[in-house]
């Protein structure tokens, strides 16, 4: 997906977030968390040309929902573009260390999503804070690659 | 987990989800995905057809010898949450126009998965 679309999607998971309280709310609090880092992870990747902007949409790794001619979305093999998570797929090539380190702080994120989601553990203040840190990183380095202007 | 813990995460994601509007798509598509897999679960575990130690992540990471035999089971239910899991690409990670409806049918899935879950809990 594009830039700009990623940029969006991030600003929008950021406010709802703001909204939600991080013990609370755990599960959505996390998990807008972490669909606004991969978005934010996708732009940057793109930004950097590791990866495609295409306007096709992840399924799964190497499978993207492509439009038709008639609108219609058909499940196809597509070269690399968006990632469904950091590391899912790896991406392979050089990638600027300013992405390899928010990619970094998103695998931290992505670290407490099974356990806590799906497989019982109870959410804790100091899970709340490390995950919170680790996306800040993330947002902040991505602004600040998004503000440099072109691709670099 | 046991079906009272599946149950007692649903029902919190979905209170967390009273707190989205319409605007917030993406998080009431992720939510039903979510809180509909613990109501899947917790009904699976209800009927004795998965042990609580055999979760359902997402139905398109089970084998397809496993989707057939949950589907012997609860097609519906089964059924219901790869409709919602079918919204993500386009609403969730992408923007194809339509994601407010979209989700307006991704909780109506959960409600049916809601239903089931707590019947099946209840009876047990």
């Amino acid at each position: 997906m594009n830039i700009a679309a990623h940029q969006s999607k991030v600003e929008k998971l950021e406010a709802l977030r703001a909204r939600l309280d991080p013990l609370q709310d755990f599960e959505l609090w996390f998990w807008s968390g972490m669909t606004a880092g991969t978005h934010a992870v996708n732009a940057a990747l793109h930004h950097a040309r590791a990866t495609r902007d295409d306007d096709v949409f992840a399924t799964q790794p190497g499978v993207y929902l492509v439009p038709g001619a008639d609108g219609s979305l058909t499940p196809a093999f597509h070269p690399l573009g968006d990632v469904l998570h950091v590391g899912r797929p790896k991406v392979e090539g050089a990638i600027p260390a300013d992405v390899a380190e928010m990619m970094s702080a998103m695998e931290i994120v992505e670290h407490h999503r099974d356990p806590c989601l799906r497989e019982g553990v109870t959410p804790t203040q100091a899970i709340v804070t490390e995950c919170d840190a680790a996306l800040g990183r993330c947002l902040r380095l991505f602004r600040e690659r998004i503000s440099m202007g072109a691709s670099r | 987990m046991t079906p009272e813990q599946h149950r007692a995460i649903a029902e919190r994601i979905e209170r967390s989800l009273a707190k989205c509007s319409p605007a917030d798509y993406e998080m009431r598509i992720e939510g039903a995905m979510l809180a509909g897999t613990h109501w899947l679960n917790a009904s699976l575990h209800a009927s004795g057809v998965t042990g609580s130690g055999n979760d359902v992540m997402h139905s398109y990471l089970l084998t397809v010898n496993e989707y057939r035999r949950l589907c012997v089971a609860a097609e519906s239910l089964v059924k219901a949450l790869s409709e919602i899991e079918d919204l993500r690409p386009p609403f969730v990670r992408g923007n194809r126009e339509g994601g407010e409806a979209a989700a307006q049918r991704a909780v109506a899935l959960l409600a049916w998965l809601r239903a089931a879950g707590s019947r099946a809990a209840t009876h047990q």
